[in-house]
């Protein structure tokens, strides 16, 4: 979770986001979540798993993690900590044979290939690695039609120039993808309001889209994005917050349903 | 060999068999938000006494049936469920398993408690649509699943999953899917359950349907 915003949000700060939101009631507006540790140079991985575990209690979502996974055993940590899927960015682009490996060990549908994406000075997209710290040689087209072909299950397409400023989707990047695309697309970098979530949604290329902006965390914002994408016609899944507290205390609760 | 103890207030008590290849931690954590008492274990002995288990599983059929050989797990399951009449909930691969068969890295038997085999979705079954299934979607129960009791007629689940079972000719459908073609998204008979997608990472439709499955 990154935001510009500093003042207002604690970045990295776990007790900051306990005292601020309750995380497993914000989950009923999302279809999946994404925690990725992004702790530049030595990460600490039993601390991560600590974060990842205590995030995703009571979250019934699909969860994928990651951040610096370069060995097998991080994933299988992520995956005994409460991931359902890891996500794998620079070791996209060494050729090490981690990715197949790790595709072996617990199936491609267990990786999300992720890419950072930035336009270059000279108006060119590429393609950077480790922490958006590495740019890598060739254009980002030649990447992700690389990495579309590798054994990973779904692409995480995030804009760096537009990431956690909340000026809505960089569309162009989907120029940058092969006509048809067998694997889904997740478009992410950039969305601050529910219009946003919705341009990305509309775009046929499009599968999912990611959020990381602090409307998430003020009020019911994604809540009330969710709510207003669906009322726009857009089909995401849907459930009743309190199914199970009605089904259990028939009588009790009075609260409005909640989708 | 260990068996891990969670203690919840209601008076469930399940047994989720450990075999390697699980999921097991989301699995625990939803039979912990129903506050069941959950048995996390390979012993055998433990999987025949077990009165409600539940059978999850992410990966290769072969090397889950693998697994489950070499830990004697198979026998138990089918003596436990079929033998003594224990329940049994299957999830995604752990469905796949209660099956027939599957051609999934090369032919395999599985455990014979759903006549069913299990196939990959074929091109021409999917059409357009991408394979693996991947994400939430509609399924369309039974007006008798028990499974899907107090669930709108087509809730949402989540899915992820490249093989799959047809509901032709098989009697305990509970809920199927469409998918380009429609395959068998729930099973009930008698006391063996199945679910082709994941009830612990669908919301609140998958934690009634666990409350649904113990209540059965």
């Amino acid at each position: 979770m990154l935001s510009r915003n500093f003042r207002l949000q604690n970045v990295g700060n776990l007790e900051w986001l306990k005292d601020n939101y309750d995380f497993s009631r914000i989950s009923y507006s999302i279809d999946e979540l994404v925690v990725l540790d992004v702790t530049r140079g030595e990460k600490n991985l039993e601390d991560f798993c600590t974060a990842l575990k205590f995030l995703t209690d009571g979250c019934f979502v699909p969860i994928a993690a990651g951040g610096g996974v370069n060995r097998i055993e991080t994933a299988r940590m992520l995956l005994r900590s409460g991931a359902d899927k890891v996500v794998v960015n620079s070791e996209l682009y060494t050729n090490n044979g981690l990715v197949e490996d790790l595709a072996s060990e617990f199936g491609q549908q267990c990786l999300v290939g992720s890419m950072d994406i930035k336009m270059s000075a000279d108006g060119l997209y590429q393609a950077w690695s480790e922490n958006g710290m590495k740019c890598e040689t060739g254009p980002a087209k030649f990447w992700i039609e690389k990495i579309i072909n590798d054994p990973v299950g779904e692409i995480y397409l995030n804009s760096m120039d537009r990431d956690g400023t909340g000026q809505g989707f960089d569309l162009e990047l989907l120029g940058l993808l092969p006509e048809r695309v067998s694997k889904p697309i997740i478009l992410a970098g950039g969305a601050g309001n529910a219009s946003h979530l919705s341009e990305g949604l509309g775009d046929s290329r499009v599968d999912a889209v990611a959020t990381a902006n602090l409307f998430n965390f003020v009020g019911d914002g994604l809540k009330k994005a969710r709510q207003s994408l669906v009322a726009n016609g857009i089909v995401l899944p849907m459930w009743d917050v309190l199914l199970l507290e009605r089904h259990l205390n028939p009588a009790g609760s009075n609260r409005d349903k909640v989708d | 060999m260990e068996a891990k103890v969670y203690s919840g207030m209601s008076n469930e008590r399940v047994t989720i068999i450990d075999y390697g290849m699980g999921n097991i931690w989301s699995v625990l954590s939803a039979l912990k938000y129903l506050d069941c008492n959950v048995i996390v274990s390979s012993d055998p002995l433990v999987i025949k006494e077990s009165k409600t288990l539940l059978l999850p599983g992410v990966g290769s059929f072969r090397k889950a049936m693998k697994s489950l050989q070499e830990l004697n797990l198979d026998k138990a399951i089918i003596e436990s469920v079929q033998g003594d009449g224990n329940k049994i909930l299957g999830i995604c691969l752990g469905m796949q398993l209660l099956g027939t068969r599957s051609s999934e890295d090369g032919e395999t038997a599985g455990l014979n408690l759903i006549s069913a085999s299990v196939e990959e979705f074929s091109v021409n079954e999917v059409g357009a649509f991408k394979i693996p299934h991947i994400g939430f979607d509609q399924v369309s129960s039974q007006d008798e699943a028990k499974l899907f009791k107090g669930l709108p007629g087509t809730p949402d689940f989540y899915f992820v999953h490249s093989f799959r079972m047809l509901p032709s000719g098989l009697s305990g459908i509970s809920a199927t899917c469409r998918y380009g073609t429609d395959f068998l998204a729930a099973y009930e008979n008698d006391n063996v359950f199945a679910t082709q997608f994941h009830p612990e990472k669908s919301q609140t439709n998958g934690l009634m349907l666990l409350r649904n499955f113990l209540a059965a």
